[in-house]
């Protein structure tokens, strides 16, 4: 884990504001496109092509702010109907969804929809269901959907593993995890605060071997990812 | 009589006027959009008053069946119930009732027909219609007509037409709120001049606060709709409101205006919307085409509304048919371009250029020339020269 108590980043500052008796902590988020910093421990709100679901984009100052500042963002809805180029064209998830004040954070999957299909994942890329069906997609793929969009985060690509794979399988998705996260560094684009993904199941220490490794790269944060079936 | 109209600018028949409604003061020509079941689909009450939206309609038949009207009276009314501060219309309940159930039958004493919920048979009568109206506390409501398709030919319409007055007294009999809620007759008479006439003239002698124009926006030629809508405006009271029930088209909203209506009402605008289609000065944008996945225009570049401020073509295209944001943004759009209509009607003709502005609005939609000759038949007789737009190779000019 970071020992640090802030991290800088050109779109992202963060800082930890208090510390409980455990391990929990009480944080800050600056980020530039928000006029407000953002408290953390925080939520962010579930999108379907970069707009919420529940609530149309000019109704969504109503929501509290700034806590309601943060979306989430699956570049993969973008695949049906939406090319790169013109996604590009446009400028981007800030212009292109008309969300100036709001931060977004760029994660493959959804809880939804998008979800990872471990028995097809291979070596050369993290295959998810999809409603435009199943989709393989490659680290250089998916740096492409990142800098197209160009938001404020965006996690590393992850093999997802859920918790009843064998020892074997749970490590080789460490193993691709950290490859991959390698690949995307390298082609990441500039203004947007990596977060290394963390995988490794229920296995303490394919966690641990993993975080470290995620450590040891310049990374603005940790994106975990956790089964929860 | 719980209403005041007041004219405020003129052009031969079109007229600009101030409604003055017990929730709202209303400036006519104006669109009423559709909120069928206490809502209009896809947007907020506050959306609906930030585009200049003034009134609602609401539907009797589906608000009847739920959640009912005694628990809407219950619950403060209508206009409490779904938090619209503005006016509302509701209308009878018949047309539904006749479009919706195959199994309705029209008798003297009213519609019967088969309950939808239990299957039980059921009787709306005028005088039931009104009561459910009353409790419902909208500031317009509407009589029980007999609704007859303008297709029908025969002694049919001639029966309807008879029975919509004798109709109209027991409405007006059993109406109990006349201080708060204003009562409309409507004309029937198919598409028979005599007809149309004799209704006309039984519903001013019953001096209502205004009156529909019903039994049209159902399949009729266009050449035949018009023409209904130019008689009755031309026989119906000068210093009273007239409501084209079912129009929405904006051409067809444009030529009413020019023969001297005032209200309209129309499923349209949102319904096309979920289909992915965009009301523009142009006419239509089918959002669904291929074409748009890589266009980065807004919808309409010439409209103020937040969807066109803040998304292209391509993205609204990504959403329609897959995403119920798609059809949210598109129905705000359409609503919004319904209201900037109305608007651009009322103010051009209280400003003194009401034909400018027609011209102006066929142009865009006709930049070949080829207005159709209906429109061309209509505005003769509605006293405006569109000639300038009818020309088959037109100067450019604005």
């Amino acid at each position: 884990m970071s020992s640090s108590n802030s991290i800088h980043s050109s779109a992202m500052k963060f800082a930890v504001k208090a510390w409980s008796n455990g391990r929990a902590r009480a944080g800050v988020l600056h980020l530039d496109c928000c006029p407000t910093p953002i408290d953390t421990p925080s939520l962010l709100l579930s999108t379907r092509k970069g707009l919420p679901l529940f609530i149309s984009p000019d109704l969504l100052p109503s929501l509290p702010s700034p806590d309601s500042h943060l979306l989430h963002v699956s570049p993969l809805h973008f695949l049906e109907g939406l090319s790169m180029t013109t996604i590009s064209k446009i400028g981007g998830l800030h212009q292109m969804l008309g969300l100036h004040e709001y931060g977004f954070a760029a994660v493959p999957r959804d809880s939804i929809q998008c979800l990872p299909e471990a028995n097809s994942t291979n070596k050369v890329g993290a295959s998810f269901e999809t409603p435009c069906g199943r989709l393989l997609i490659k680290p250089a793929e998916y740096m492409e959907m990142i800098s197209s969009l160009r938001p404020e985060l965006w996690a590393t690509l992850a093999d997802e593993v859920p918790a009843w794979v064998s020892d074997k399988r749970n490590k080789t998705s460490v193993d691709r995890t950290i490859k991959w996260l390698d690949e995307c560094i390298a082609l990441s684009p500039t203004g947007g605060a990596v977060f290394g993904a963390i995988v490794g199941g229920s296995s303490l220490e394919e966690r641990q071997r993993c975080a470290q490794e995620v450590a040891r790269r310049n990374v603005s944060g940790h994106c975990s990812f956790v089964d929860m079936r | 009589m719980a209403l005041r109209f007041e004219v405020l600018g003129r052009f031969n028949h079109a007229r600009a006027a101030q409604l003055t409604l017990p929730h709202f003061v209303c400036q006519t020509p104006l669109f009423m959009p559709v909120g069928t079941q206490g809502t209009i689909k896809g947007l907020t009450t506050n959306q609906l008053e930030e585009i200049g939206c003034q009134i609602i309609l609401g539907n009797t038949y589906h608000l009847a069946l739920r959640p009912t009207s005694e628990l809407i009276d219950e619950l403060g009314g209508l206009h409490k119930f779904m938090n619209w501060p503005r006016a509302l219309l509701t209308d009878s309940g018949g047309f539904q009732m006749v479009s919706l159930l195959h199994l309705a039958d029209i008798t003297e004493k009213g519609v019967t027909f088969q309950s939808p919920v239990d299957g039980k048979q059921m009787l709306l009568t005028p005088e039931e219609s009104i009561q459910i109206q009353n409790r419902i506390g909208a500031d317009i409501i509407m009589a029980l007509d007999d609704v007859v398709k303008t297709t029908i030919t025969g002694p049919r319409i001639e029966e309807a037409m008879y029975r919509t007055l004798r109709w109209m007294d027991r409405c007006i009999a059993a109406h109990k709120r006349p201080h708060e809620q204003n009562l409309f007759g409507i004309v029937q008479g198919g598409l028979d001049p005599v007809l149309r006439d004799i209704c006309v003239r039984g519903l001013v002698d019953r001096n209502l606060p205004g009156y529909a124009i019903g039994g049209l926006a159902g399949g009729e030629d266009k050449d035949s709709f018009w023409r209904v809508v130019a008689q009755c405006t031309a026989a119906l009271p000068e210093d009273k409101p007239r409501y084209v029930m079912g129009v929405g088209y904006p051409l067809d909203v444009v030529v009413c205006s020019a023969l001297g209506a005032d209200m309209y009402d129309c499923v349209y605008p949102t319904r096309t919307a979920r289909f992915g289609t965009a009301l523009v000065p142009e006419g239509v944008l089918k959002l669904k085409q291929r074409a748009m996945a890589e266009d980065t225009r807004p919808i309409d570049p010439t409209c103020a509304c937040m969807v066109c401020k803040n998304y292209t073509r391509a993205y609204i295209h990504s959403l329609v048919a897959k995403d119920a944001m798609g059809s949210q943004l598109l129905s705000y759009h359409n609503l919004y371009y319904m209201m900037q209509l109305s608007r651009n009607l009322h103010s051009s003709m209280v400003q003194g250029r009401f034909p400018e502005f027609v011209c102006s609005f066929l142009q865009k939609m006709f930049p070949k020339g080829d207005v159709p000759e209906w429109v061309c038949n209509a505005m003769e007789v509605a006293g405006i020269d569109i000639s300038l737009c009818c020309a088959p190779f037109p100067s450019t000019q604005d």
